[in-house]
């Protein structure tokens, strides 16, 4: 007899059956008892590490982890949904940056982390680690999250361009050294085509890069308190500063975005600058093999003579959940991945990535020589500045503020499109303040840390 | 100006010069260059796709397309993209191929697309060949709850998978779209044409109502069958949002989502994901070819009547 | 017999379906939106407080501006394209047709997610086809960077969405055309009448049923406007939330912020746009009302 559906249903059945058998017959792995802990992390590199590290741990203490990559936005959202309706989640989870203050928006009891500070504190190692971490995975006072890292920020740039054009790094102490030497030696127009094809520095045309610029000058989001700050001077000075390098005559700064098409423009020449976090050495290394012993790093040039020469970008951290059912275990595994100088020296090597323990820096991995980066001591080179990166306080409206820097950024732009110089700050310190605004708005519609911070 | 401007500027000329002479002849040709040139719009980025799997990592940006035959070296244009895609990943569970997730996809889209294929042509029938009581609230219902996109109810939906026991399975995902109200709506405006004296005929020879809808109904609305097969597995080959959220374990997740991992927070390899893209076109770029015909009249069964 | 009690049985897996994973939801999310939770534990009533904060944040008007952009430029730039396709590849015996017809669909094997990613590289200023393909046409455009311009971003997501869906409706479009009367059309030449006054007077009623029809339903899909933007934008939303839809709103609210009250409040007010703008556009065309 015929199919009744037809032949498209039949054959989607016949695939259905096919493909459903194989993988019941493939996948019988999956139906292993559950694992003693399970670690959701979002970012591949780190899986490249820690699975010999979980290997060794699971032979030391007779258990099973099960690590689970998942991408950032999804663990994102799975977290959140799960946390808000009271789903299963994993035991461990590394956090992005910034995204902890959307997990402490309501009364501490409901946290869905565990409180690690006195587990840190018990663990000797509050004052080993750099401090100023801790805010971005705290809140009121109590720390959530492990940091991972420091990532300080400096430039890398192509070396043999800038030695060719008689450039001394050394003289580039501060900003307004900076973009002096690269409006005068740096952009031009090589092929005459009247679209200039050198640029100084690379800038997201998004306004990606103020947070940096803003906490390199003290400035940021939200003060230690947690009150709305971004609407004060120091922000509108950098907006400022940041579109005139962006846009008009006097610009030096080009986006050269992400991934290959950064490695394009570097590889042109097209851009002379980047910003260079700790995370992104790995990155250059691989994406621009070609670029091995022509790019040089120093650090940022201040706002101010004498200033601060590094500021931080992006971050991670390593929190656990209520829901573990062996926070010890927990813990233990936190430190192993975290914490152990001697482990960390080997993860140094193939990371380039500085750990927050300061202990650490003592290893001799990090002063091993890189010859991609003309044969600098890579370690020392970062943790010099590593005490130096500023604080960055987390809130549960960092999202918004953040978004709402950039709205203003944009907004200025536009007006020094129209407009020019002409009333330019002015506008962008009313901007910001309406902005501002909004978000203080946000934060008093919060009833839950009002309502129970109140209550004795 | 450019060889590019020049062409299209010869082609205008062409027809201005054509249309003096025949009318006839100018429209065909006119009919032919916007066909042609809209051709080439649609299929430039699969142009750009396919060079660019192929291209070596470092030159992706290098050239529009191929590099010029010159250039051409296992430096510049080679396999590594395919390579790196199809080589078996260490995870945590285990070693995984390339060749799983497709197996994934494929036991995804082919399981829903025959399930709401019965489904919604069950629904379809009830609408469309009783009358019951309560008909035309239920399809003002269904109508309304068209209106209603999946995200709203996203975040009480991840609380009932959950208390189902269904996280991290495929139940989360085959079960709640197993019935479409746009499949019932379709099914129900091709089975309205189905004459009554048809299913009449049926009950007196003696067939249960199941009967009739499976051997009698369905077979005559199969063009229509056909057409919404292809929409439900381009649907369900190319989903994207419910697997990220439901599906836990690597191994066990569809190509949308593997590929969508090559493009990273702080790694991006475009190359990979180019090439996983190619790969994951195959599957309905087949059914497609197969159904062309039918799917367009099919359409015409169901959609609106006229 | 029973042909009442079968109509429920035909039913029952819809109606299952329907009653666990949307009539429900749809109950708990309109409670949320009178609530302000904090975890599952947690909540406090607020009254019609999400509602005031939605509809005096900035934000939100942002989302629906660009969500109304959208849909009109659905409406007003890929349908007219669509028809226009379909015009054009509705002849009898052409062997070119099918090619073509694989062509302009072929983008939909491809999928919202695909097309996302594909359209951030197409639009690299310098290096991406787009750009390029512009400067060489005429002579602007190479250093554009789409995603990062608050006016470009929804010129650009509408870019991508035209070389996306033009296809699929296309083939509504030719489904339609294929119904239209060869002997009312042989009639109306022999009446003198001219390619448009064929296409006004015959062609044109004869499709309105399915044109209505693309035309809602591309309005509601419009609204839900969600994974094209978010994949194309990499989840930021573009610039200034230029690229925000009303749906990327409320997915910001729930899954990153994790404010499902709000989320709740958003999605009611959502859905009661469409609902107003589907029954205004059906009383409009006046053709959907015939029930059988």
């Amino acid at each position: 007899m015929e199919f009744p559906y037809g032949k498209v249903p039949l054959a989607m059945l016949i695939v259905s059956l096919l493909s459903g058998l194989f993988l019941l017959i493939s996948g019988r792995e999956s139906t292993r008892e559950r694992p003693d802990l399970v670690l959701a992390i979002f970012a591949r590199q780190h899986a490249v590490a820690y699975v010999p590290a979980i290997a060794e741990f699971e032979k030391e203490y007779g258990v099973r982890v099960q690590l689970q990559v998942v991408s950032a936005r999804a663990l994102q959202s799975r977290l959140q949904a799960s946390l808000q309706v009271g789903a299963e989640v994993p035991d461990m989870v590394e956090l992005l940056d910034g995204t902890m203050g959307t997990f402490t928006k309501g009364p501490l009891e409901d946290v869905g982390f565990l409180d690690l500070t006195d587990r840190l504190k018990n663990e000797g190692l509050w004052h080993k680690i750099v401090e100023s971490r801790y805010t971005k995975w705290s809140s009121r006072g109590r720390l959530f999250a492990i940091p991972h890292d420091v990532h300080p920020v400096m430039l890398v740039y192509r070396k043999d361009l800038v030695d060719e054009l008689g450039i001394d790094v050394s003289q580039l102490t501060t900003w307004d050294a900076f973009t002096r030497v690269g409006r005068e030696k740096v952009v031009k127009d090589l092929d005459g085509d009247g679209v200039a094809d050198r640029y100084m520095l690379d800038l997201q045309s998004s306004g990606g890069d103020l947070r940096t610029l803003i906490l390199q000058r003290g400035g940021g989001l939200f003060d230690p308190e947690g009150n709305v700050r971004f609407d004060d001077e120091i922000s509108a000075q950098t907006i400022v500063w940041y579109i005139k390098q962006l846009e008009g005559a006097d610009r030096i700064a080009y986006t050269a975005g992400w991934g290959q098409t950064l490695a394009s423009a570097m590889k042109d020449g097209l851009v002379l600058f980047y910003f260079c976090p700790d995370w992104r050495v790995k990155q250059f290394m691989i994406d621009i093999p070609s670029m091995s012993g022509k790019l040089g790093l120093m650090p940022l040039p201040a706002w101010e003579e004498g200033g601060r020469r590094t500021s931080t970008w992006g971050g991670t951290g390593l929190a656990i959940t209520k829901q573990c059912k062996n926070p010890d275990l927990a813990w233990k595994l936190a430190m192993h991945l975290y914490y152990q100088p001697d482990r960390l020296g080997k993860l140094y090597r193939n990371s380039y990535i500085l750990p927050p323990l300061k202990s650490a820096w003592q290893e001799p991995e990090f002063s091993i020589r890189e010859p991609f980066f003309g044969n600098i001591p890579m370690g020392e080179t970062f943790a010099a500045l590593g005490n130096e990166i500023p604080a960055e306080t987390v809130s549960p409206f960092t999202a918004q503020a953040s978004a709402k820097l950039q709205e203003v950024f944009a907004n200025a732009r536009e007006y020094y499109r129209t407009h020019g110089d002409e009333g330019l700050l002015n506008f962008v310190r009313e901007d910001l303040k309406r902005t501002a605004d909004s978000v203080r708005r946000m934060i008093d519609r919060n009833r839950f840390i009002k309502t129970t911070e109140a209550r004795p | 100006m450019n060889t590019l401007q020049l062409t299209l500027l010869c082609l205008v000329g062409l027809f201005v010069l054509l249309l003096p002479f025949s009318r006839r002849l100018a429209g065909s040709y006119a009919r032919y260059t916007v066909l042609t040139l809209v051709g080439i719009v649609m299929l430039l980025p699969f142009a750009w796709l396919i060079s660019a799997a192929f291209k070596d990592p470092a030159v992706l940006n290098e050239y529009m397309l191929l590099p010029p035959p010159g250039q051409i070296s296992s430096k510049t244009v080679n396999l590594e993209n395919f390579s790196e895609l199809l080589s078996e990943k260490q995870t945590i569970q285990g070693p995984v191929s390339f060749w799983r997730y497709v197996a994934n996809s494929l036991f995804l889209a082919s399981t829903a697309t025959f399930l709401t294929v019965v489904f919604s042509s069950m629904g379809g029938y009830a609408l469309a060949k009783y009358q019951f009581r309560g008909r035309g609230p239920m399809m003002a219902f269904m109508l309304a709850s068209m209106t209603i996109p999946g995200v709203v109810l996203l975040a009480p939906n991840f609380e009932i998978i959950w208390r189902l026991g269904w996280m991290d399975t495929y139940r989360a995902l085959l079960i709640p779209g197993c019935v479409s109200v746009f499949g019932v709506f379709l099914y129900r405006q091709a089975m309205l044409s189905v004459p009554d004296e048809l299913l009449e005929a049926g009950r007196i020879d003696g067939c249960s109502e199941f009967r009739i809808y499976l051997t009698l109904v369905m077979p005559l609305v199969r063009p229509m069958t056909a057409a919404y097969c292809l929409i439900s597995f381009l649907g369900a080959w190319n989903s994207f949002l419910a697997p990220n959220i439901f599906l836990q374990t690597q191994r066990k997740l569809p190509l949308p989502v593997i590929l969508n991992q090559y493009i990273g927070e702080y790694d991006q390899q475009y190359g990979v994901f180019l090439a996983g893209t190619l790969l994951a076109i195959i599957p309905p770029a087949i059914l497609f070819l197969i159904l062309q015909r039918e799917f367009i009249s099919g359409l015409t069964s169901g959609a609106v009547k006229q | 017999m029973k042909p009442r009690r079968s109509a429920w049985f035909f039913l029952t897996p819809y109606l299952l379906v329907t009653g666990v994973f949307f009539a429900y939801p749809l109950v708990y999310a309109t409670i949320l939106a009178f609530y302000q939770t904090s975890g599952p534990k947690h909540r406090v009533f607020v009254g019609l407080e999400n509602f005031t904060f939605v509809l005096t944040d900035p934000d939100f008007f942002r989302a629906v501006r660009n969500t109304v952009l959208f849909a009109l430029a659905s409406i007003c730039l890929q349908l007219p394209l669509s028809l226009g396709m379909a015009l054009l590849l509705n002849s009898k015996s052409d062997r070119t047709k099918a090619f073509f017809r694989l062509a302009i669909f072929a983008p939909n094997l491809v999928g919202q997610v695909f097309v996302g990613i594909l359209f951030t590289m197409l639009f690299t200023p310098r290096y991406g086809m787009f750009n390029q393909l512009l400067h060489r046409l005429f002579g602007v455009g190479l250093e554009q960077d789409w995603l990062s311009e608050p006016s470009l971003v929804m010129p650009a997501v509408v870019i991508a969405s035209l070389w996306l869906y033009v296809g699929f409706n296309m083939i509504y479009f030719l489904a339609a055309l294929q119904n239209v009367d060869q002997s009312l059309i042989d009639a109306a030449r022999i009446d003198g009448a001219g390619p448009s006054g064929i296409f006004w007077n015959v062609t044109r009623p004869a499709i309105t049923p399915i044109a209505t029809f693309v035309v809602v339903t591309s309005t509601i899909g419009s609204f839900q406007l969600f994974e094209l933007p978010y994949i194309l934008l990499r989840g930021t939303w573009g610039p200034n939330n230029s690229g925000l839809t009303v749906v990327g709103y409320l997915y910001q609210n729930a899954f990153e912020a994790g404010d499902l009250g709000t989320a709740a409040a958003i999605g009611w007010l959502l859905t009661f746009m469409i609902l107003i703008i589907g029954i205004v556009q059906v009383r409009l065309s006046g053709t959907m009302r015939r029930d059988a």
